[in-house]
């Protein structure tokens, strides 16, 4: 078990330092010259001799290995540069801006497990029933519409016809719901069929002859045998659906008015600020591998197969 | 060919409707410059936010051009640069797997690494990346995207390739001294791209929703080309006062996306027997009845 | 009623329907099971034996849809024609089952203890703590060393003869009056089969319940066996007193596997005795004697219409062989 996990902890940090590789580089290849963008920023003329300037006080002169280590180090400090666009410190925003997409994250993964759960169980209580084939066409639904169209009907239904919830904001729980519900559509129709075939399949295991002998019944072999089976699965994709999440919160952010990561991303993309990509990029990726930590440990808790072959 | 045969029949059973709506997206594409019955980019405000009647079948947007011939145009639009990308994806995918899948050992173990990282970090985040870097516009979108796809056609070349070489059929090649280039272009490579193609056609609903929120995001397609996420942007703002502009084009994406999506899940391998549709267990039933039934054994 | 048998089969007939095909696994078997009898069911892989046994209590896969007629009476009450819910209260509580495979037959992701104590809450509504010490006595009862500990750990940690013994517990655990055991030792190791079948035995007869025990293999029947049914082809072909059957088998196919039993006699290299020809696969009822093709006594008769099961010139043994029952008329 210990073993297991000082591994996986290795692993994640060699990852880590790949998704910093990675970051680093894609700026560095960037085209165009930093240093006259920062000159201009200063609202200096950007004459060759003060271009220079710039570059030796920010370090561009210097061997390619060397700007990486000070960058790295600068990062893990929490010092993400200067935003070339508005000559504001990057890590001053990034603080607030994580609780924002954090909470719409959290909000939606919990969202999309409730519904999922329940789409999926309902398919799997009446196979090829009618219920089956409503849960089943709803997640056809939710996994091919676009969510900026999702995002624009329940503004639309809940905000412009029946004015019951706000459309923008980030201000309290009511500002919360369709941001949540937004996010949590895709997830949960992907997660409802994980759920329903992982359950007919559990539900096909000799197992499932067993505990029919025993004289159970249908909804306790369910719950009892096919739901602790399914569980290792369900987090897997759970995890991979959380991850996916931080895509959908560049969509929906901007949508809802909300100055979340996803937003910030999508205007350091737009207006081209390399060190808002570079910051967004790396906290992202850092991301996906703590999640993918997590999603190992909690597999490892809940099937005892695996657990053992660590122990 | 005969690999693709248990997907061909798999296919041969999905609902009509998803392939009317599959053949109806591509039909339209296809030949949109012909049927859109006016310029999709004619402007006329003062007929803007109408709507339909008898000159326009869908009403104007706010700029007063007609909707429909937009819907259709952007048929086209989405239809070129899904085919672009998925194209440019599958190129990659199919030359690294199969590298992957005939050469094994360590380019093997490289390559499906960067395939796993590729997969595991979502592709609009790897396309904004590269936007972002870049700088927007048509060509690079479809780069971004392809380069965010591109290990999705890997993973499964190489899964196809691998396979291919285990077959008796190859060894016996190599044992006669066919060349390594014999192998690999006549044997490998086609078998490969039939099996991608496949996969790859029933991924297009997500390559369709990729580029859709790209122009969305308005780093995509630029206006003044029609395309369906930037149709729905742009009525954005008068959601309240015509929301018709915004339902059309989304309806539009989904339908389409519905359409693949479909494909992708008939040709999904469903390992649990389904139990009888009620027509067939009459069937069988009356097939039962016709066997004898004699009481020889009664006690 | 005390003379009547706890398990009474009557010309019991089963067609599964899928969606490939219709087939009819077992054509009209009667067999009967008292209290505290074993009967053995014998008969080829494919010749119907555990579908006649699963399909009356429910116990079918999915995706196969059972068609049943004939009658089943379990102490006096009819099983077929009952719905789930009702076949279900059987289950568990008065006939408890053992599987071929115990590797496949628990759940991988749930303690052991659980597996066995549910059914004590179940069927004998004990409070969970007093169903742990129930599934403690009788994990101590199937003879697995170690019982406390074994309780919490999960199935794969255990071997296959440990399996077997917990899925015993499981079917012992409703304190069931019959037992059926599908093929209980055909996935274990040999040195394990004569364990488990000694403490299936064992059981049965402390315990005194009636027990069916399924095999294909004629050592398990000698040994555990009261009575004897053997199937061919969905059918029965003889049916009896073990002593009488194997001892003086009559129908042309028992002859054949008794047969084929090495012998300490044999020498050594000498060649197999097997049964010419293969077994019919599975689909329509065939006409007349399914066994007909690969008999060596096949008259013109066989495959004109389908033997009755008559009662041989020992009464208590019916054989479906018309050159034997005709043998007998004869004599």
């Amino acid at each position: 078990m210990i073993h297991f996990i000082s591994k996986r902890l290795k692993h994640s940090l060699v990852l880590l330092l790949l998704a910093s590789l990675v970051c680093f580089t894609l700026v560095v290849s960037a085209p165009g010259n930093v240093a006259v963008l920062i000159a201009e920023l200063r609202g200096a003329v950007a004459t060759p001799g003060y271009v220079e300037q710039v570059a030796e006080e920010i370090g561009l002169n210097k061997p390619l290995l060397m700007r990486y280590v000070d960058w790295l180090g600068d990062a893990v400090r929490g010092d993400f540069g200067i935003s070339y666009r508005t000559g504001q410190d990057v890590s001053a925003d990034l603080a607030n801006r994580m609780s924002v997409t954090g909470t719409l994250i959290a909000g939606g993964a919990a969202i999309a497990t409730l519904i999922s759960l329940a789409l999926g169980f309902l398919g799997a209580f009446w196979p090829y029933k009618l219920p089956d084939r409503v849960s089943r066409g709803l997640a056809l639904l939710g996994a091919s519409t676009p969510t900026f169209f999702v995002g624009a009907l329940v503004i639309y239904g809940f905000s412009v016809t029946f004015q019951l919830l706000p459309s923008f904001g980030f201000d309290g729980p009511q500002s919360w719901i369709l941001p949540w519900l937004t996010v949590s559509v895709l997830p949960a129709a992907v997660l409802s069929r994980v759920v329903r075939v992982g359950l007919e399949e559990a539900m096909a295991s000799p197992f499932v002859l067993t505990a029919k002998s025993k004289g159970l019944s249908r909804t306790a072999i369910l719950f009892r045998d096919a739901l602790p089976n399914i569980t290792p699965i369900f987090i897997n994709a759970l995890g991979t659906q959380v991850g996916l999440m931080t895509a959908t919160a560049i969509i929906v952010e901007p949508l809802f008015a909300w100055q979340g990561l996803g937003d910030y991303f999508l205007a350091g993309v737009r207006f081209r600020d390399f060190m808002v990509v570079q910051a967004c990029l790396l906290i992202f990726l850092t991301f996906f591998i703590l999640v993918n930590l997590i999603v190992d440990l909690a597999v490892l808790l809940t099937d005892p197969r695996i657990r053992r072959q660590w122990s | 060919m005969k690999k693709l045969n248990p997907i061909l029949a798999r296919m041969s059973k999905m609902p009509k409707a998803a392939l009317i709506t599959i053949g109806l997206f591509v039909a339209l594409g296809t030949f949109a410059p012909w049927l859109a019955p006016q310029d999709p980019s004619t402007q006329n405000l003062l007929e803007a936010g109408l709507g339909p009647n008898a000159a326009h079948w869908l009403g104007t947007d706010h700029l007063g051009r007609d909707t429909f011939s937009r819907l259709i145009i952007a048929a086209n639009t989405s239809l070129v640069s899904v085919g672009s990308v998925l194209g440019i994806a599958m190129t990659i995918g199919i030359a690294m797997g199969t590298i992957a899948g005939y050469h094994r050992g360590w380019v093997d173990d490289l390559l499906m690494r960067v395939v796993d990282v590729g997969l595991s970090i979502p592709s609009l985040i790897i396309a904004l990346a590269v936007i972002g870097i870049v700088g927007p516009g048509y060509w690079t979108m479809v780069l971004a995207l392809a380069l965010a796809w591109w290990p999705m056609s890997g993973r499964i070349s190489r899964a196809v390739a691998v396979s291919i070489m285990s077959k008796p059929h190859i060894e016996a090649l190599r044992v006669l001294g066919a060349s390594p280039w014999r192998i690999y272009f006549n044997h490998l490579l086609p078998g490969t791209i039939g099996a991608v193609m496949v996969y790859a056609t029933a991924d297009a609903g997500v390559a369709a929703l990729a580029v859709a929120t790209l122009s969305f995001l308005g780093l995509g397609i630029q206006p003044p080309t029609p395309e369906w996420g930037q149709m729905l942007v742009d009525a954005l703002p008068y959601l309240e006062s015509d929301p018709r502009q915004v339902l059309l084009p989304g309806l539009a994406l989904t339908a389409a996306v519905i359409g693949f999506n479909t494909l992708g899940e008939s040709i999904a391998l469903n390992r649990i027997p389904k139990p009888l549709t009620r027509r067939m267990l009459a069937a069988r039933r009356i097939e039962v009845a016709g066997w004898a039934k004699e009481g020889i054994d009664a006690q | 009623m005390h003379n009547e048998p706890l398990l009474s089969v009557n010309n019991l007939t089963v067609d599964l329907l899928t969606s490939k095909s219709a087939v009819r696994p077992v054509d009209g078997v009667s067999y009967s099971v008292r209290q505290g009898e074993c009967l053995a069911i014998v008969g080829e892989s494919g010749s119907g034996k555990t579908v006649m046994n699963f399909a009356p209590l429910g116990l079918m896969p999915t995706g196969v849809t059972t068609n049943l007629s004939g009658s089943v009476r379990f102490e006096g009450q009819e099983l077929i024609g009952l719905s789930e819910p009702e076949i279900r209260r059987f289950r568990g509580k008065s006939i408890g089952f053992i599987f071929q495979d115990p590797m496949s037959a628990l759940n991988p992701v749930r303690r052991i203890g659980r597996q066995i104590a549910e059914m004590a809450e179940l069927h004998l509504n004990m409070s969970p703590r007093a169903a742990e010490a129930r599934a403690l006595d009788l994990v101590k009862l199937v003879g697995i060393s170690d019982p406390s500990a074994r309780l919490r750990q999960f199935p794969h940690e255990l071997s296959g003869g440990l399996r077997q013994r917990t899925v015993i517990a499981i079917a012992l655990a409703g304190e069931p009056k019959l037992l059926i055991a599908d093929e209980p030792t055909t996935a274990l190791d040999v040195t394990v089969q004569a364990q488990i079948l000694r403490l299936l035995k064992d059981l049965q007869q402390r315990l005194n319940m009636a027990m069916v025990l399924i095999t294909h293999d004629m050592g398990v029947v000698a040994g555990a066996a009261d009575n004897i049914v053997v199937m061919y082809a969905a059918r029965a072909a003889e049916r009896g007193p073990v002593d009488k059957v194997l001892v003086n088998p009559r129908h042309p196919y028992t002859q054949g596997l008794i047969n084929a039993i090495p012998r300490r006699e044999d020498p050594i290299g000498s060649e197999f005795r097997g049964l010419p020809g293969v077994p019919p696969t599975l689909g329509a009822p065939i006409n007349g004697c399914a066994f007909a093709p690969r008999c060596e006594l096949a008259v013109a008769a066989c495959t004109r219409s389908r033997p009755p099961m008559a009662p041989a010139v020992d009464s208590k043994v019916s054989v479906a062989c018309p050159v034997v029952n005709q043998g007998k008329a004869a004599a």
